[in-house]
């Protein structure tokens, strides 16, 4: 079904963009590192396929695991991918301290709140109804959800080190965050409520209902399907943040070791 | 070998060993050691419930024991075993050696210690007590519903079960916050958390781990008592409610609790591996690293145990994968002992012994363990010997020869005496051969589909041999627990004495004398590395010089806070599960009598919210006027805070007579059930905050609580905005129907 043409939006407004993106970077960062160059083009990519491919054409009102899919590569993968191809040097350049441990709680808790909440809020029922019917609140909606996970993981993978979390309080951001996911996806796959009606009766312009209803997916099905790619997928991802910042946590005598002498009292 | 950094008679020349001075005990030793005794006695009481259900089916058709008591039997067993044993002997561990081994002179809370221990044997003893009713629990470990329902079982054996298991619960929590407290806040100079021995970081997880895993168990067991006693129908399908329920919740706390004890069977195997391989262990980071994904993964694949019931096929899936998924973080461990004995100058004692069984058998559980994360495999298998097998495999295989390991290692740091090595290998020899002969062949008998839990086994071909092996295998793991208590007896008795560092060790608890004196030590050694024993016995090839760790900042967070966040986690955790059981039974469908849009009045309690809201306003108000002395501006605002919470309160019970006296009781419908029982339970605790900050505001009226001695105040205060903060949440689903 994946190879149907219907199915696939190559007219879509994202390729405008997404150039528009990539333009930006290059004239603000001139002369990126490969790697760098290399998470904005994977980031943008991504974006790009959540629009251009099946899935944001399924993602309209018909699959609501496809939109589930789109949701999480917008507020978990490209922001994660943008986060990282930002020159670290540049930016320190620009940013000045002012007063760090403030600074940091604060951007933690937008962060952090930003991350969790754009989901629980875009899944109220009649909000999740109204943001796929409408094309300009849905734009709101995706532009929200790759600012909070930019916010989101800002913290963790941000190219300032003076606005990254401390491992061990990184890894209780990132696992709390696994916990709101988790609820909110252990709601959505048990819950026998129509989370978002308007996926309840789609309209089949191109007949993929009535395959993929044949496959298996009836609107009960998928639905339990989106609440687990709302819990599983993102508390993986987390989790494999969390052992890089384990990773992180227990390599960094050298650093510390310039920073601090041996300790004092308990 | 290392000189004694204290010698034992400098402190105290004659230690009181009467019973009272046991019984008043505040040392973290004699707790951890009245920890272990207790569970060898319910050891001992489990394993002879174990060899019972073993005689009845060492042959087909047997009635040695009525189908009643069989269920009784494996019931308690499951319980005794878990509850009494399991977790009461590695809380004894903890408590002895993680003080010991980051330099502390005791447990964060002393007092509190002691109040979790005897928590555990009066939760015991309510457990057995039920015997004397005439009706012990025999609902099977895990109670499912609607079997543990009054409707199904009527006599009040699951109620002792319930109540014996909230005490014991009770007694968990505390302990464990008590650790995470100890090993945050406590720790010597020098020794930063990356350095901390892996012991002392697994069981760091792992109380963590009792932490958020226990609420589950609690919410759950409130719920049952609640349809026992009060009528209300969580868990009874035919008045509406869900016995699927009961399994998410129980084995949202069931599996997460296998790692409760298979973390500190890790811990264990961690340091006796490297001492007995005269090699500090290989991959540090991973193993620890390893051990703190476990703790995150461990909350993600409890429905495994549900595959049978038909959660469908997209959760089965995901579960699957899941619980795959978590055999990478096991599975990167046993390569890290491995590697760790690799090219090692290998001693084998006793405990090092153990600890290699450990390995082979451990591995085995947990390959069967893989097979059953295939759904059909799980199909098939489930409910039979085999799971039997499997998770014994784990539990005894892993986890208690682990626990022997243990035991022959640190034995002669607990009592300053050794243990005979002899008597060792004969009790190591008679437990390898009578486990595997048990359980071994437990697994043929699974395949060939012998049910778990029936009391008696027809005489299919090859039944009746298989079984009495499985029997005679049990007899000779009794024998050799004979054999390791007549050991201790004996070397307590008239044992070798041990000295400082018997096995040439490596952590702090080394360097201390056998048994340590009151206060663990006179003066820690410089702790430059993970090994600091060994710096301090080799300074030409101290670990410090060829590896660095990250140093030691020095800061140290207070306690009272550290254990209030600890406090406010386990509980955010019991509310979010009553009120997803909320959620559950009031979304979607319209039921009927009464409901929240029909009898809760959104306008009024909209009211008292905001009063409560501003209590915690009024609170920092008061701790600011507190932070500047200003004692008669912080009483009068504390004053506040305490009348605005009563007023809350006044509220609720206004709410609750104007329902009860329409009609509206928490027997009415699933509506009602959940409604009282959330709304309840943060009443009560309010009232809980309430009485804190009267505590607060007399102690402040005493003149104890000053500026510099307000920590505790801060503690409470994190108590005091979560209660507020659930309460938004609480008002939010219920009042305001958010997810409905």
């Amino acid at each position: 079904m994946i190879l149907m043409p219907e199915l696939w939006n190559g007219s879509s407004p994202i390729w405008f963009a997404v150039g528009l993106v990539i333009i930006a970077y290059l004239a603000i960062f001139r002369r990126p590192k490969p790697a760098q160059f290399f998470a904005l083009t994977l980031g943008l990519g991504f974006m790009t396929l959540a629009y251009v491919s099946p899935i944001g054409y399924l993602a309209d009102g018909y699959v609501f695991s496809a939109h589930m899919v789109q949701h999480l590569l917008m507020l978990l993968i490209v922001p994660l991918c943008l986060v990282l191809s930002l020159p670290k040097d540049q930016l320190k350049s620009w940013f000045h301290s002012t007063g760090r441990l403030s600074t940091l709680k604060i951007i933690s808790l937008i962060g952090w709140t930003g991350g969790v909440g754009a989901m629980w809020f875009w899944h109220v029922p009649s909000l999740c109804s109204i943001s796929t019917e409408s094309p300009l609140l849905g734009i709101v909606r995706d532009a929200s959800f790759l600012l909070a996970g930019i916010a989101f993981w800002w913290p963790i993978y941000g190219p300032l080190k003076r606005t990254r979390l401390e491992p061990p309080v990184g890894i209780i951001y990132l696992f709390s965050a696994c916990l709101g996911c988790t609820l909110l996806g252990i709601y959505i796959t048990f819950t026998t409520t129509t989370v978002c009606p308007v996926f309840a009766n789609p309209a089949d312009s191109f007949g993929v209902m009535s395959r993929l209803s044949a496959a298996g997916l009836t609107p009960a099905v998928d639905q339990n399907l989106g609440g687990l790619l709302m819990w599983v997928p993102p508390c993986l991802l987390y989790v494999s943040a969390i052992i890089s910042l384990l990773g992180r946590w227990y390599t960094n005598a050298e650093h510390d070791h310039s920073v601090s002498g041996v300790a004092g009292a308990t | 070998m290392t000189d004694p950094l204290l010698k034992p008679d400098s402190h105290e020349t004659k230690p009181d060993w009467g019973l009272m001075s046991w019984i008043c005990s505040v040392d973290h030793k004699r707790i951890g050691i009245m920890y272990m005794l207790l569970a060898v006695f319910f050891l001992l009481v489990g394993g002879f419930e174990a060899l019972l259900i073993r005689v009845q089916l060492a042959t087909p058709m047997n009635d040695f024991v009525s189908p009643q008591m069989y269920n009784q039997l494996f019931t308690l067993h499951g319980t005794t075993m878990i509850f009494l044993v399991g977790m009461p002997v590695f809380t004894g561990f903890s408590n002895f050696i993680v003080p010991l081994m980051i330099g502390a002179k005791d447990v964060a809370f002393p007092r509190l210690n002691a109040m979790s221990f005897w928590m555990l044997p009066f939760g015991g003893a309510l457990l057995y007590f039920s015997f004397f009713t005439g009706s012990a629990p025999d609902a099977g470990w895990f109670s499912y519903a609607p079997l543990s329902t009054r409707p199904f079982s009527s006599l009040p054996g699951v109620d002792y079960w319930i109540i014996g298991l909230a005490v014991m619960g009770i007694g968990s929590i505390s302990g464990a916050i008590n650790i995470v407290a100890t090993v945050m806040c406590c720790r010597a100079p020098g020794m930063s958390m990356q350095r901390v021995p892996l012991f002392v970081w697994i069981m760091f997880m792992q109380a963590i781990l009792i932490v958020i895993t226990i609420p589950p168990l609690n919410s759950a067991i409130a719920m049952l008592l609640i349809d026992r006693w009060l009528g209300a129908a969580f868990f009874e399908p035919a008045r509406g409610g869900s016995a699927l329920l009961w399994q998410h919740f129980f084995w949202m706390f069931g599996h997460p609790e296998v790692y409760v004890f298979a973390l500190p069977s890790f811990a264990i195997v961690s340091e006796v591996i490297p001492v007995f391989s005269r090699k500090p262990i290989y991959g540090y980071a991973f193993v620890a690293g390893s051990s703190t994904v476990i703790v995150l993964l461990s909350y993600t694949v409890w429905a495994h145990h549900m595959f049978a019931v038909g959660l469908g096929m997209g959760p089965n899936i995901f579960f699957a994968a899941a619980t795959l998924l978590i055999a990478l973080p096991t599975g990167v461990k046993i390569f890290n002992w491995t590697a760790t004995l690799w090219g090692g100058s290998i001693r084998f004692t006793t405990a090092m012994m153990f600890a290699i069984a450990f390995l082979v058998q451990f591995v085995i559980g947990g390959l069967t363990g893989i097979m059953f994360a295939a759904v059909p495999v799980d199909w098939q298998l489930t409910d039979t010997y085999f799971v039997v097998a499997h998770f014994h495999y784990v539990l005894v295989g892993g986890i208690v020869f682990s626990l022997f390991a243990a035991t022959y290692y640190w034995f002669p740091k607990i009592t300053g005496r050794m243990l005979d090595e002899r008597l060792g290998k004969l009790q190591f020899w008679l437990w390898v051969i009578g486990f595997n002969g048990t359980f071994g062949i437990q697994h043929f008998l699974g395949l060939m589909g012998m049910p778990r839990r029936v009391y008696q086994f027809a005489d299919n071909p090859g039944w009746a041999v298989c079984n009495a092996i499985s029997s005679a295998g049990a007899v000779l793991m009794a024998v050799g627990t004979l054999v390791l208590i007549w050991n201790i007896w004996r070397s307590l008795r008239n044992g070798k004495t041990s000295g400082v560092n018997p096995w040439q060790a490596f952590t702090l608890e080394w360097a201390t004398s056998s048994p340590p004196p009151l206060e663990n030590f006179d003066r820690i050694p410089e702790i430059r590395s993970r090994r600091p024993v060994w710096d301090l016995d080799h300074p030409e090839l101290a670990d410090w010089k060829t590896e660095k760790t990250p140093e030691d900042k020095g800061s140290r967070p207070s306690p009272a806070k550290t254990a209030a966040w600890a406090f406010v986690i386990s509980e955010a955790i019991f509310f979010i599960l009553l009120l997803v059981s909320y959620v559950v039974f009031n979304s979607g469908k319209t039921a009927e009598g009464p409901t929240a849009n029909t009898v809760l009045d959104v306008n009024r309690t909209g009211f008292f919210t905001l009063v409560l809201l501003s209590s915690s306003l009024t609170f920092w108000i008061a701790e600011r006027y507190l932070r500047r002395t200003n004692m008669r501006a912080f009483q009068l605002w504390l004053s506040f805070t305490i009348l605005l919470g009563c007023i809350f309160i006044g509220g609720q019970v206004w709410e609750y007579y104007g329902l009860i006296s329409s009609g509206v009781t928490i027997n009415r419908n699933l509506f009602a059930s959940t409604f009282f029982t959330v709304t309840g339970f943060h009443g009560l605790h309010v009232t809980g905050g309430i009485v804190a900050l009267s505590i607060m505001l007399l102690m402040a009226r005493s003149g104890y609580l000053t500026s510099k001695r307000s920590v505790v105040y801060n503690a409470v205060g994190i108590y005091w905005h979560f209660v507020d903060l659930v309460w938004i949440a609480v008002f939010s689903i219920i009042y305001l129907g958010y997810l409905q």
